[in-house]
């Protein structure tokens, strides 16, 4: 081909904004115009007038944008046969938010996916778009398909791209989502909690039954250095918005409202589909923190108004029974119950002053025999004395109940926290009368959330919900005066502190090994399971890493430590790229410090995670 | 995807995490500089400026009224009580006036008279108050001479600050309140009236304060009436009224705080006695028994708890309040504090590597290097939650009532103690929940092997602190070396307790830090002359402090609602304007540890800023991570004994100039060969706790309870353990109204002790 320049040959470039029926815009062309000048002769003859600062040439055979604009056509290597589309580089995509919502926004399918994402979390109020990623989500059964167009998208692509850029905030809102009621009701959606699922939402979603399981989902995460259209994503592609690395820097909760909240949203669904192993009793207790969340999310504003006149210190009258039904006189005073023989003797001394500053309470309730015991197991020197204390209603015993959890922690009935007590054990107590049957209704109506919408899928089937709620009410007692934030930040505590937490596994072959294996990768370390112990066998540590290679030929990966410990695998289950970009990028999660957390090395991050397309 | 040339490529070497070490390196933190006010090495400055003063113990306790002295005691603690109602309180105070005047009428009567004089002035509760005061009388003739003297100045400080207070109080009440028709009163009244003023000069008090204590008797005036409108004389009075309810209130509050007279004993077999008030926690007083016993101040002193009669031991955690727990103990209990170093206390900051990694072997163990450690103890304890060690171990588990000892594969959580049941998998949710945290704490059981058959003297026990003799809700546990049951313990710990034991140990390491400077800078120091007669000054300021009480107590009375108040209470015996005793300070009152800011221990520099990123393909071999820095605390533990060493007895009389016999008074300091624990081991077995060393060395006898007091009368009357359920007073009263009328008497016994102990020379 004659290189000399002045030649003039035919360059057809596919204009999207045409249509997808219009042919291609065809332009005499030299190999020395540089794309600069094709997309001004191209603009020109479509005779459209519009904002084309967004637009770009992307090259279909070479997989390739066409950014440089200064570079000549013979410098990218494009002749007659290239084909070329004209098109914007931002294109709605449909999000999958961590909390099940779907948004509909314009990402960026020319830049890196890294880059793409810092647009998405910087439109949506999220700081640190380093520790999330976009993740291919699960193909879905063709019969639902029709369901989904049911589905509610919230629609964020009326968001100029300027005003995203804009850093200001208004009411601790980004300003874009202050220009309309609609705009308003889709931040709340970002940063408030979702009330919990109906137990048939959880039990139909797919749950990982085993490593392999998760290793699987693994695969899905996008390339970082690597732009969408390249990784066959297109318009109104569906993606999801996950954190990936579990390493959470800096949180606090003014500035991360929403980050705060999707990450809880993440956190539950993690343990309500069983993606991360716990207990019983961390199940629980998880549930109750579920039940907590709901309700001072949806009441917030109320929590606050509501507030207490001072409570007097007597209790009108009651009659309680001990175990074995004897009848005393009960008095409320302080952190203490005293009792009598009867009310005239009430003024005397008490049989018994029984402190309950730092007594178990526990509840002992059947609504239908209308039982109501409050069993307190009472520290002292020889041990632990059990009591039982009988109320007469339901009324009654909420207010005892809700007396007695104050005082085991050693607050008076005067504490702030009491007509807020009583009422959630009201609401409880409504849960158990609930009809079971009933609880395919909307579970989100304040007091009839069904327990079952706190639990993982496994204890629907072992407990009923009668034998459930009293389990999460145990718990409850524990979390019960918990603000919002400081209930959202001990969920997130309990499950960073579950001990598989933070690992991502994926199946890998070991050199020399002849079986599939699972490499977990942690923020501080990688650990080798053998499939078929189903256990830990080897734990490496980064901080003992001394360098780690990728042969991309074969699919390999080298990784050396300290005291020359070598070892090599190959990905089953993910590309090494992912292997590679997960071990780079929580090296990346531990240089970040204070002083330059606004500003996020992207060049590093790239370094560290992009392979050979980073030279 | 470009077809790279490059066949094989390093796509980066491995930097070292340069953040994570200049983290760490930053502690301690600057913040709590201006805690610690610039050492004075004048000491005679000591009793001159109450600011220094106030650096000391008495800050932490403010002003207490008398009433709530009345006491009962345990064996090595006395229980000071508080009073609830105005009623009782009032009734208390002229029980306390009538055995004041007793007591100073029969000062040379023997006090084991007392007990029958004071059950004829008290009006209820006759057995109750006996069976005190006959332990008052023990605890009393318990405490050594120098803690008597401590003891009587911490009460006199107590007291001229709640004189000076309420004299305060109480002209700024009479301010406002004869106010003419249309004239406001002046502002200027308020300053003329104030007792802080230097208008009342010390006359008889004996006080070389001079300073008077304008800050703290400020505070509590209520706010004179804005001048601009002209309150009617109704509303200055519901005012003037309402104020005095807020008034009589605060003091109430004032008057509840717990205190406990508290004996700790050393390694040597002395003991200091300190008082304790409940909002106090461990570190303060261990700052305090640092000051007492002039100890290096390492990061593993400890205050520890036992009980002999369960055989256990738990070190407090130094975030801990101290009056909490021994709280718990009954009133017949043989539990010891003792004063001790304990090397595993902080082990896990020391050597994270021994919880976090332990499945690897010892030999990776010891080839650690710092810089690993410190990352460790980031990643474990600077997250946003502690994270505790994923520890697994066969342990023996004690059968409930039994002698008998079970294993089970046991797993730690956070989130509790977990086993794994028989024929089931390691897996999370076949886990069953052996116990959570909530609310046991964790102890060292002792010599288990004899008590319950234990296979290994391995054991720890989980039980509520309340829980104070054998009981089936004691969980017992056994493990076959030393180094799984410090893992555990630890790993419990870290669970209940989470950063605050780093936070704690931050603290301790820049405690002694401090101290090791200090030591170096010591220098003799000059005796302080002044000994002021704190019986005189006790009495009086006492009758004072009752006609404040009273009139206080009877501005409050209905009559007085539409009427003027009553006259001011007659001049006080004593001008007081002093907040602080007369006496010089007792050990405890020492002077304040030099500035964080001149602190030497070695802290390497690191860099600060993160070198840029520079990840060079193919990596060097060599890793540059900055040099490691010597562990402080470590450091600090292989320093040699001198530092160790008390200082020589001149100086130690320098900082308690008031014990007129200091050689004989001043327990010994704790002698050279003070025995020191590896860092590696756990509890050393001697223990005070059960095998105590008398004050008077060389009887150890195996009746514990005779060890610890000298006079064996003591044990004859033990009172009857009342149950902590029970009520001890009739009607009304809410807790801890037992001790009515007891408070004057202990007093009273304070000062017959006093008198005592001067005639004796």
């Amino acid at each position: 081909h004659a290189s000399g320049g002045s030649e003039r040959w035919d360059l057809s470039v596919t204009v999207e904004d045409l249509g997808p029926d219009a042919p291609p815009v065809t332009l005499s062309v030299t190999s020395d115009l540089h794309v600069g000048g094709v997309i001004l002769r191209l603009v020109e003859k479509t005779q459209i007038k519009r904002d084309w600062s967004d637009h770009a040439i992307w090259w279909e055979q070479k997989q390739r944008w066409l950014l440089r604009t200064s570079w000549t056509l013979e410098k990218y290597g494009i002749h007659a046969d290239a084909r070329l589309l004209y098109m914007p580089q931002h294109k709605p995509l449909k999000l999958g938010l961590p909390n099940g919502i779907t948004l509909r926004l314009h990402a960026c399918f020319s830049s890196p996916v890294f880059q793409t994402l810092m647009g998405i979390c910087r439109m949506l109020n999220i700081r640190h778009p380093e520790e999330l990623s976009l993740l291919r989500p699960l193909e879905e059964k063709k019969k639902k398909k029709d369901k989904d167009s049911a589905e509610e998208i919230y629609d964020l692509t009326e968001v100029p791209r300027s005003s995203v850029s804009r850093p200001c905030l208004y009411n601790g809102m980004p300003a874009h989502f202050a220009d309309s009621p609609k705009m308003e009701a889709i931040y709340k959606m970002l940063s408030v909690t979702q009330p919990p699922p109906a137990p048939e939402v959880v039990a139909k979603q797919y749950r990982p039954a085993s490593v392999v399981d998760k290793a699987h989902i693994n695969g899905r995460w996008l390339d970082s250095s690597r732009c969408l259209i390249q990784q066959g994503i297109r318009e109104n592609d569906r993606l999801w918005l996950r954190f990936k690395y579990f390493a959470f820097y800096d949180i606090e909760p003014k500035y991360d409202v929403v980050r705060l909240t999707q990450l809880y949203e993440q956190a539950r669904w993690s343990i309500l589909l069983e993606d991360i192993d716990c207990t019983e009793e961390e199940m629980m207790l998880f549930g109750a923190l579920q039940y907590h969340i709901s309700k001072v999310s949806q009441s917030e504003d109320l929590s606050f108004v509501v507030k207490l006149k001072h409570v007097t210190i007597c209790f009108r009258p009651k009659k309680l029974t001990l175990k074995g039904y004897k009848q005393y006189w009960f008095k409320f005073q302080d952190t203490s119950i005293s009792y009598y023989k009867s009310k005239e003797e009430s003024i005397g001394e008490p049989i018994q002053q029984i402190n309950l500053r730092g007594c178990e309470v526990a509840p002992d309730v059947n609504m239908a025999a209308q039982k109501f015991l409050i069993r307190l197991l009472i520290p002292a020197p020889e041990g632990m004395n059990e009591v039982y204390l009988r109320c007469e209603n339901e009324q009654q015993y909420a207010q005892w109940m809700a007396a007695c959890r104050l005082a085991s922690k050693g607050k008076s009935l005067a504490d702030s926290s009491f007509q807020s007590e009583i009422k959630s054990i009201h609401s409880f107590l409504a849960m158990q009368r609930t009809n079971p049957s009933s609880h395919g209704n909307t579970p989100a109506n304040d007091e009839s959330i069904n327990t079952h919408s706190l639990v993982s899928p496994r204890y629907h089937k072992k407990y009923k919900t009668k034998q459930l709620t009293p389990r999460i009410l145990d718990a409850y007692q524990n979390v019960a005066q918990l603000s919002l934030t400081d209930a959202l930040t001990r969920f997130l505590q309990i499950w960073q502190a579950l001990p598989d937490f933070g690992l991502s596994y994926i199946v890998v072959r070991f050199k020399g090994s002849r079986k599939d294996e699972v490499l977990g990768i942690a923020p501080n370390r990688l650990i080798r399971i053998d499939l078929g112990v189903g256990d830990v066998v080897k734990t490496w540590r980064y901080n003992n890493m001394k360098q780690w290679n990728v042969n991309w030929d074969i699919r390999q990966m080298a990784i050396e430590f300290e005291g020359n410990v070598n070892i090599a695998f190959s990905c089953v289950t993910a590309d090494c790229k992912i292997v590679h970009e997960f071990i780079g990028g929580y090296i990346f999660m531990s240089t970040r410090s204070r002083e330059k957390s606004d500003t996020l090395n992207e060049e590093l991050f790239h370094k560290l995670t992009g392979g050979h397309e980073a030279l | 995807m470009c077809v790279s040339p490059c066949k094989r490529i390093c796509v980066s070497s491995f930097h070292a995490f340069p953040d994570m070490t200049c983290q760490l390196s930053r502690r301690p933190r600057p913040s709590n500089e201006n805690s610690l006010p610039p050492r004075s090495t004048d000491h005679n400055k000591l009793i001159d400026t109450p600011q220094n003063l106030d650096s000391g113990q008495l800050e932490t306790r403010e002003s207490n009224s008398k009433s709530d002295l009345s006491a009962v005691s345990m064996s090595d603690i006395c229980l000071l009580l508080q009073m609830d109602d105005i009623d009782a309180m009032f009734s208390d105070l002229l029980g306390e006036m009538d055995l004041l005047t007793q007591s100073l009428e029969q000062e040379t009567a023997a006090p084991t008279s007392l007990p029958t004089t004071t059950t004829t002035t008290t009006n209820n509760n006759k057995e109750v108050n006996f069976s005190i005061f006959t332990d008052l009388n023990e605890s009393l003739h318990e405490l050594e001479d120098t803690d008597l003297d401590a003891l009587m100045a911490d009460l006199v400080a107590d007291l001229n600050a709640t004189e000076e207070k309420l004299a305060a109080e109480i002209q700024g009440l009479k301010v406002p309140s004869p106010p003419p028709p249309d004239l406001p009163p002046p502002p200027k009244g308020l300053s003329a009236h104030h007792p802080a003023s230097p208008a009342s000069p010390a006359g008889s008090t004996g006080s070389n304060v001079s300073t008077p204590a304008s800050s703290s008797a400020s505070s509590p005036l209520p706010p004179p009436p804005p001048q601009s409108t002209k309150p009617t004389k109704e509303e200055i009075e519901a005012q003037m009224k309402a104020d005095k309810i807020k008034l009589a209130l605060e003091k109430l509050k004032e008057a509840k705080v717990k205190k406990l007279v508290v004996k700790v004993l050393l390694n040597d077999g002395s003991s200091k006695t300190l008082m304790v008030d409940e909002r106090q926690n461990v570190r303060e007083v261990l700052d305090n028994l640092f000051e007492k016993t002039h100890c290096d101040c390492n990061v593993d002193w400890s205050l520890c708890e036992t009980n002999p009669e369960l055989q256990l031991e738990r070190a407090f955690e130094d975030h801990e309040n101290l009056v909490e727990p021994l709280l718990a103990w009954t009133r017949d209990s043989e539990n010891k504090i003792l004063f001790k170093e304990r090397g595993e206390k902080y082990e896990v900051f020391k050597n994270p590597q021994t919880f976090y990694l332990w499945k690897k072997d010892n030999k990776a163990l010891k080839a650690i290097k710092d810089k690993d450690k410190e990352i460790l103890i980031k990643e474990n304890f600077c997250g946003t939650s502690a994270i505790v060690p994923d520890l697994e171990a066969v342990l023996h588990l004690k059968e409930d009532g039994k002698k008998s000892w079970r294993q089970r594969l046991f797993q730690l959580r956070a989130s509790g103690i977990y086993y794994v049941p028989k024929g089931k998998t390691k897996s999370s949710r076949d886990l069953v929940c052996f116990l959570q945290f909530d609310n046991v704490n964790v102890y060292y059981g002792k010599d288990f092997k004899g008590k319950y058959k234990a296979p290994t003297d391995f054991c720890f026990l989980l039980k509520h602190p309340q829980i104070q003799k054998d009981s089936q809700y004691i969980k017992y546990l056994c493990c076959d070396d030393a180094c799984t049951m410090n893992l555990w313990v630890t790993g419990i710990r870290i669970a209940k307790y989470g950063a605050s034991l780093y936070e704690n140990f931050k603290t301790a390491e820049k405690r002694a830090a401090v101290s090791s400077v200090w030591t170096n800078r010591s220098a003799p120091s000059c005796s302080n002359p002044s000994t002021p007669s704190p019986t005189i000054k006790v009495s009086t300021t006492f009758v004072h402090f009752l006609f404040m009480m009273r009139y206080l107590l009877s501005s409050l009375s209905p009559q007085d609602v539409g009427g003027v108040p009553p006259p001011p209470p007659p001049p006080p015996p004593l001008p007081s304007t002093s907040t602080f005793p007369p006496s010089p300070p007792e050990p405890v009152f020492a002077p304040p540890p030099p500035p964080l800011a001149a602190k030497s221990s070695p802290k390497p520099a690191f860099p600060q800023q993160h070198p840029p990123p520079n990840f060079p393909l193919p990596p060097p071999p060599a890793m540059d991570f900055p040099p490691p820095p010597p562990l402080p605390p470590i450091a600090d533990h292989s320093e040699a004994p001198p530092d160790f060493l008390p200082p020589p007895p001149p100086s130690f009389g320098s900082l308690s100039p008031l014990p007129p016999l200091p050689g004989k008074s001043l327990p010994p300091p704790p002698p050279p060969c003070f025995r020191r624990m590896d860092q590696s081991l756990p509890p050393p077995p001697p223990d005070p706790g059960f095998l105590p060393p008398p004050p008077p060395p060389p009887a150890p006898t195996a009746a514990p309870s005779a060890a610890v007091r000298p006079s064996g009368s003591v044990r004859k009357m033990p009172p009857p353990p009342p149950k902590r359920t029970t009520p001890t007073l009739p009607a009304g009263g809410g807790g801890g109204g037992g001790g009515e009328g007891g408070g004057g008497d202990f007093m009273s016994e304070l000062m017959k002790a006093m008198q005592k102990k001067r005639s004796v020379p």
